[in-house]
């Protein structure tokens, strides 16, 4: 399909209908032509000639800057629009759209109706086009631009539809290609410009040459259009969009513009995929409703699910979230005709056996994350999960709630330090800081049941059951609050800078200044080192942190850390990092 | 399978799920201290909103409190399955940090049974709660607000609660005292906590006003929280802090 005149229909309505206009770029420095109207074609204009000539030849022509850019908004809107023919849409820019028409032509009433009112619609919208179908994408792009037979069209719209539309049957594609001027092959011009020395001008003049000398001469790439336009070579469909695995639509002769008929119609919609899904044994995880307003505007919706979903009840809520958000955005206008459903991701979802009475948890769990997700992003609706650093800012990442899979071990606390060579300074420290865990660490490893050593696939995530390490060890841990350094409930992704003073230089702050409140300490534990990674000071120095828990006389329990080394000539730098229950 | 059938088999199931579904027992979750379970009538009501308040400096030591609640209301028979929602709003996040999963250990709440949601309005965090509420899959609902939310709202999130029989907890920055329909409200501050034999500081001690209760007295209690055992106990009277604000008002005391 080709828009003939993109450039200037796209700025049309705002000139008289049979008004010159012509639109000028700059090439290699000087303003040129890049596109001109069917009134300035008459006047003699075409496209590639300089300005200054045309302006010179009629002063008074309206003459617009080109905008690439926009062009392509236009085509890509048009390609969007197309989609209610087919749903692969290759761009073909900067003016033209390929359509895979193959098993969608019957539904429009054949191949020339289809192509017939593809044109006429997109008249009627102010862009003229020229249509051909064939069996290969190179025949169809010469036929459309390039056939005699389908008469230039006529200033303005007078010209009908079916005069714009050229359709090769099957097996035809030589006979169609073979008057079209060489141009109609997508050649670049200097391989024209050589063809054109040696007196080839037409399609024809090549067609029966051998390829062999053609190839050598003109290059691999002449002889490869000839066999695309030909059908021996196999040319693609590049789709804009991803092709849904399944869809139903639904048109109307009357478009719909209230939310609770388009809700309606997808919910009915959503029963028909369901078949289609079900048949397949399948369950969408990637769900997109398209509307295709009257006036060419299309919006899409996409709503993704934490496990294959083919419930039509549940489909449809998740869009009614999604529109709920989004719905000042999505303005219906004068309505849309065309509804339709895809199931962009499928996966295998088998028929399961639910409980008639009991409820079944697992799935109204899911579908919560899903409404939830399609209303605030699948993003925001996370789980924590443990990592293996002891830095604390990196000890936990949240990942989406539907892409993680419900743990194995549901319900064992996960949240364990494993002592392997990464860790081993935090270790030491601790020990020389005279915590408890030391004690309890000794204690451990004495017991008739020592904690086992992780595997390294595995350590990240050892849980410790209750009861593992021996009663004796237990009761300790119970006595000492925690077998591990307790870390802050609440953290902040950004340590927050506080006033404090220590009495040692190394010591716990005996007052701090937190948020214009200055609190005492009553209790203080640590230092508890924490080495940062491999990123070093100004100096050199390795980056580390000494935190402290600290509980103030109110009451108030705060994580404070000050970096270290410190700089011997300032005073140490302090930060609140998190809040203790 | 015809359209037809797929409305008998339909029919069929609503049919037995009707005869067999039995009937949900209001359940309440008690705390483990007789003083407070007395004052709450057996514990605090399982079906049912209640609203937990802390001033910005004890929002650590009120998030432990709904946590720890949250922990016990897994733990409760019917409940083992289930999981906590924990929703938060950005604004929420920035200004008094964010639930660090590590931290999370000390209240018996393994972090795959609880799912945060962030939203960037008070309003999102509202919706949130009404869907979470009306979930069956959840044993518990919490929600942390910057601003109360009114009274409209907090009666919408009762409803959904009592109706579908979850348990709802808001948490408020600030104190309470806008009107609101929650069951219960509470307001937390932490307290000092009993060293342990090291010096060091020693388990969760929380400052807990029962500032309005539905159906019995209101009280002040001071309590630990042991996240071994996942239970609650009173504070010995030695080291709590005797309240002198409400005089007026009976206090009940654990002894």
């Amino acid at each position: 399909m080709w828009l003939r005149r993109i450039a200037t229909d796209r700025i049309a309505k705002r000139f008289a209908p049979d008004e010159a206009l012509i639109i000028a770029a700059p090439v290699k420095g000087a303003l040129r032509l890049s596109a001109v109207n069917d009134a300035a074609a008459a006047l003699g204009l075409r496209a590639g000639m300089p300005l200054a000539d045309a302006r010179a030849m009629h002063p008074a022509i309206a003459v617009a800057q080109a905008d690439e850019r926009a062009d392509l908004a236009l085509l890509e809107a048009v390609a969007d629009w197309c989609d209610r023919y087919t749903p692969l849409v290759g761009l073909d820019a900067p003016d033209g759209l390929l359509l895979d028409v193959t098993g969608c032509a019957h539904l429009f009433g054949g191949e020339t109706a289809l192509a017939r009112d593809l044109v006429r619609q997109l008249g009627e919208r102010g862009l003229q086009a020229r249509a051909a179908v064939a069996g290969t994408v190179g025949c169809a792009w010469g036929v459309a631009r390039h056939s005699a037979s389908l008469p230039p069209p006529e200033r303005g719209r007078s010209a009908s539809a079916a005069s714009r539309v050229g359709v090769v049957a099957s097996g035809e594609e030589r006979h169609a290609i073979a008057p079209l001027p060489l141009t109609a092959l997508r050649l670049d011009t200097d391989t024209i410009t050589a063809l054109a020395q040696v007196g080839l001008k037409h399609i024809a003049d090549v067609l029966d040459r051998p390829r062999a000398p053609l190839a050598a001469r003109f290059g691999a790439s002449f002889v490869r259009r000839i066999d695309q336009a030909l059908g021996l070579e196999d040319e693609p469909i590049t789709p804009r969009l991803p092709v849904p695995a399944a869809l139903a639509e639904q048109r109307f002769p009357e478009p719909i513009a209230h939310e609770r008929d388009v809700l309606g119609t997808i919910e009915r919609l959503a029963v028909r995929l369901a078949h289609v899904l079900e048949q397949r044994g399948e369950g969408a995880r990637l769900l997109q409703v398209v509307l295709f307003r009257a006036d060419g505007k299309v919006f899409r919706l996409e709503a993704g699910t934490g496990a294959p979903l083919r419930e039509p009840r549940l489909i449809a809520r998740l869009f009614a979230d999604r529109l709920d958000v989004i719905g000042d955005e999505v303005d219906p206008g004068f309505g849309f005709d065309i509804v339709r459903l895809c199931a962009l991701v499928t996966e295998r979802s088998d028929p399961q056996q639910t409980g008639l009475a009991t409820p079944d948890h697992d799935a109204e769990l899911a579908h919560l994350i899903d409404r939830l997700g399609a209303r605030f992003g699948l993003r925001r609706v996370m789980r924590q999960m443990p990592q293996d650093t002891h830095i604390p800012e990196f000890a936990v990442t949240a990942v989406a709630a539907s892409a993680s899979l419900p743990s194995p071990l549901r319900g064992v606390r996960a949240f364990t330090p494993v002592f392997d060579g990464e860790r081993s300074t935090a270790v030491a420290q601790r020990r020389r800081s005279g915590w408890g865990s030391e004690f309890l660490l000794t204690t451990a490893s004495n017991s008739h049941d020592p904690p086992p050593q992780p595997s390294p696939a595995t350590r990240a995530f050892t849980p410790v059951f209750d009861g593992l390490w021996g009663e004796g060890a237990r009761e300790l841990a119970v006595s000492l609050d925690s077998p591990f350094p307790t870390r802050p409930i609440r953290l902040f992704a950004r340590p927050e800078p506080v006033d404090a003073t220590a009495e040692l230089p190394d010591g716990p702050p005996a007052q701090f200044t937190w948020r214009r409140v200055r609190h005492i300490v009553a209790r203080a534990e640590g230092p508890e080192r924490i080495a940062m990674r491999w990123w070093r000071d100004e100096a050199g120095r390795t980056l580390m942190r000494d935190y402290f828990r600290v509980e103030s006389r109110d009451g108030v329990r705060v994580w404070l850390f000050h970096e270290w080394p410190a700089d011997p000539h300032l005073a140490p730098r302090w930060f609140v990092h998190g809040v203790f229950a | 399978m015809l359209p037809a059938d797929m409305e008998q088999l339909s029919r069929l199931r609503r049919a037995i799920a009707k005869s067999e579904a039995l009937p949900e027992e209001t359940r309440s979750l008690a705390l483990g201290v007789p003083a407070i379970d007395a004052a709450l009538g057996g514990g605090l009501p399982g079906a049912a909103l209640h609203e937990l308040s802390a001033t910005p400096l004890h929002l650590g030591v009120a998030a432990g409190f709904a946590l720890a609640l949250a922990s016990l209301a897994q733990e409760a028979p019917k409940e083992r399955a289930k999981e906590t929602l924990w929703i938060a709003t950005d604004f929420g996040n920035l200004e008094t940090g964010a639930l660090y999963g590590p931290g999370l250990d000390q209240f018996g709440l393994a972090t795959d049974r609880l799912l945060i949601v962030r939203v960037a309005r008070p309003v999102d965090a509202l919706f949130a709660m009404e869907e979470a509420l009306k979930c069956r899959a959840l044993s518990a609902v919490i929600a942390e607000f910057g601003e109360a939310p009114d009274l409209t709202a907090t009666r919408r999130l009762s409803l959904a609660a009592k109706d579908h029989g979850s348990l709802g907890l808001i948490l408020r920055h600030g104190s309470n005292d806008a009107p609101s329909a929650a069951r219960t409200r509470w307001q937390i501050a932490s307290a000092p906590s009993v060293p342990d034999e090291f010096g060091g500081l020693g388990p969760t001690a929380f400052s807990l006003e029962l500032t309005r209760n539905r159906r019995g007295p209101c009280g002040t209690w001071t309590l630990t929280w042991d996240h071994h055992e996942r239970v609650f106990a009173a504070l010995s009277l030695g080291v709590a802090e005797a309240d002198r604000d409400r005089p007026d008002r009976e206090t009940l005391r654990t002894g």
